[in-house]
């Protein structure tokens, strides 16, 4: 890493103040507990529910018969 | 070759069929435009031997093979208001303000196909009945008789019944908006797609057997973009984490292919329309999706921007959100934190609410979407005076990824007025299995930073925190920039 990267990365917290780590135990533990898993879950399941509705079939026709009765 | 017609009420466009050829089926076509069109279009200019790409794309490679004998031109429509009248003699028009486009409505290109004769067509949104308040549009260009027009639309065309169907229709609606909005995509006619939409030449009728989902990813794959599919979980009885994705994608900007399995159709979401914002009874966190009164779509069997309600109508016979049950949104690359992460992280902050300020939770409207850091940066730059000038540094310089997405907290008031309370910044790279995926975690009170240039540190050493200079308003204004609120005429 040289030493403008350096430069770059303690520009981003540069001049603000320190969060106190027992503040962030609840949003931690949230996410860790519950939130995380639940992601996990639902994407997989999504995953699954695709791969079934792939194979559907998508063919709509009604304006067929609406056409050939507007031309007679 | 070109005939204008004056309209004093919808039934002058009957006329069309006088002037139009039967093969073009301008009476159908007469009535569609009756039923659909506000009475802001005055005149409709008929342009005659027009060589129409899309459609000359389906007569090289099935009309032209058939034993009836197709033509190979199209017939052209303008619609324009009441200001413009037109010269068939000199074949010019006169504007009073010499800005031509300001009083032009679109185009729709007729084929002589007999049947389903509606093609490319490109409309406002303004001169639709009852479309929505927002849609989503580019800005198509249109050449006639020497004079450049724009349109802000977005493309729809009738199926072609025999060589393509309403998921073709869907797909090449999408793709062609993507290719007229954005640069990097290249564009495709109809043939092209119901080529990309198989693995080897279809053939002859092939196609009119209808596509499947997975042939509608396809389509958007071979056009270079990163399809993803969402399909509705069954588990849950309305899955209602699926709309609110559904909806945050629109926010975002991205043209959705839609598909209504129990109706075997499929077609493009292009908009929406928020309910008159309301005060509830009984407090609860609510999203965005649960103030959509009505979705826009693209369908081929009516003219663009067709308003369907988010639920089904006691007494309506049509169809609705809730009959929507996959969507595939075709993304750019370089978005890997799916929705369904955003949807639940996004009630998780309020675990930080101590720290920046969030409003209470049950009396919270969160809204989700994605935008680019280029255009958070313009919408801030544009507003700099809702931000402390220190918070509005810090937006300057954090090395956002190239997309974010963004979860907006208003309270009810806020919401009624189009203001938000905070404001968070989500990197749409990160992993998901991060603890704190986000760039910052704003309110009019305090900011949280997150260097994102440091993997793996403790939580708290990759943030700061900084309170915030009051600057004097009620709420930020709410990030609305990648829709066109319909201004009806």
């Amino acid at each position: 890493m040289s030493k403008d990267d350096e430069s770059t990365i303690s520009e981003v917290t540069k001049g603000l103040t320190p969060v106190d780590p027992k503040a962030l135990e609840d949003f931690e533990r949230e996410m860790n507990e519950q939130v995380i898993p639940e992601i996990k879950a639902v994407v997989e399941e999504r995953r699954v529910r695709a791969a079934e509705s792939r194979q559907l079939q998508l063919k709509y026709l009604t304006t067929h018969s609406s056409v050939l009765r507007s031309l007679s | 070759m070109y005939t204008w017609i004056p309209l004093h009420s919808a039934a002058d466009l009957g006329q069309l069929e006088k002037h139009v050829s039967p093969e073009y089926g301008p009476k159908r076509v007469a009535k569609t435009l009756a039923d659909g069109l506000s009475s802001a279009v005055k005149a409709v200019l008929i342009e005659r031997n027009y060589i129409d790409k899309d459609y000359r794309s389906t007569y090289y490679n099935f009309y032209s093979k058939k034993g009836q004998h197709y033509r190979a031109d199209c017939v052209r429509l303008h619609f324009f208001d009441g200001t413009i009248t037109f010269d068939e003699k000199a074949l010019a028009f006169a504007c009073p303000d010499n800005r031509l486009t300001d009083h032009y409505f679109g185009y729709m290109v007729l084929r002589p196909t007999g049947i389903a004769t509606i093609g490319r067509t490109v409309l406002s949104p303004d001169i639709r009945s009852g479309a929505s308040r927002f849609i989503i549009t580019a800005n198509h260009k249109v050449h006639l008789l020497g004079y450049k027009l724009m349109v802000q639309g977005f493309p729809s065309m009738d199926q072609h019944i025999d060589i393509s169907v309403c998921a073709h229709t869907a797909c090449w609606s999408v793709l062609r908006h993507y290719s007229e909005r954005y640069n990097v995509y290249r564009e495709f006619l109809t043939h092209d797609i119901t080529m990309m939409a198989q693995e080897f030449d279809p053939g002859g009728l092939v196609p009119s057997k209808g596509l499947q989902m997975s042939h509608a990813e396809r389509v958007f794959q071979q056009a270079g973009t990163f399809p993803v599919h969402i399909a509705r979980v069954t588990s849950t009885a309305t899955d209602p984490a699926f709309y609110r994705q559904l909806s945050a994608y629109i926010e975002s900007g991205f043209p959705l292919f839609a598909a209504m399995h129990k109706r075997g159709h499929a077609v493009a979401v292009v908009g929406y329309q928020w309910r008159v914002p309301i005060t509830t009874a009984v407090p609860g966190m609510r999203y965005a999706w649960d103030e959509v009164e009505s979705l826009a779509v693209v369908d081929d069997n009516y003219l663009p921007y067709f308003s369907i309600p988010a639920k089904p109508a006691p007494t309506g016979t049509g169809y609705s959100a809730e009959d929507i049950d996959a969507f595939i949104v075709a993304l750019p690359e370089k978005v890997f934190y799916p929705a369904d992460a955003v949807d639940r992280l996004a009630p998780a902050l309020f675990k930080l609410g101590s720290i920046v300020g969030l409003p209470p939770k049950e009396e919270t409207i969160i809204r989700y979407f994605i935008t680019t850091g280029s255009a958070l940066r313009r919408f801030v730059r544009d507003k700099a005076s809702e931000f402390d000038p220190m918070l509005m540094s810090k937006i300057m310089t954090i090395p956002f990824a190239q997309f974010v997405w963004i979860v907006e907290f208003a309270t009810e008031k806020q919401w009624a007025v189009g203001q938000v309370e905070a404001r968070a910044v989500i990197d749409a790279t990160a992993s998901l299995l991060e603890i704190m995926p986000l760039w910052l975690l704003h309110s009019r009170t305090d900011a949280l930073i997150f260097d994102r240039q440091r993997v793996g540190s403790d939580l708290s050493a990759g943030m700061g925190g900084l309170k915030l200079a009051n600057t004097g308003h009620s709420g930020f204004t709410r990030m609305d920039q990648n829709l066109r609120p319909t201004q009806t005429k």
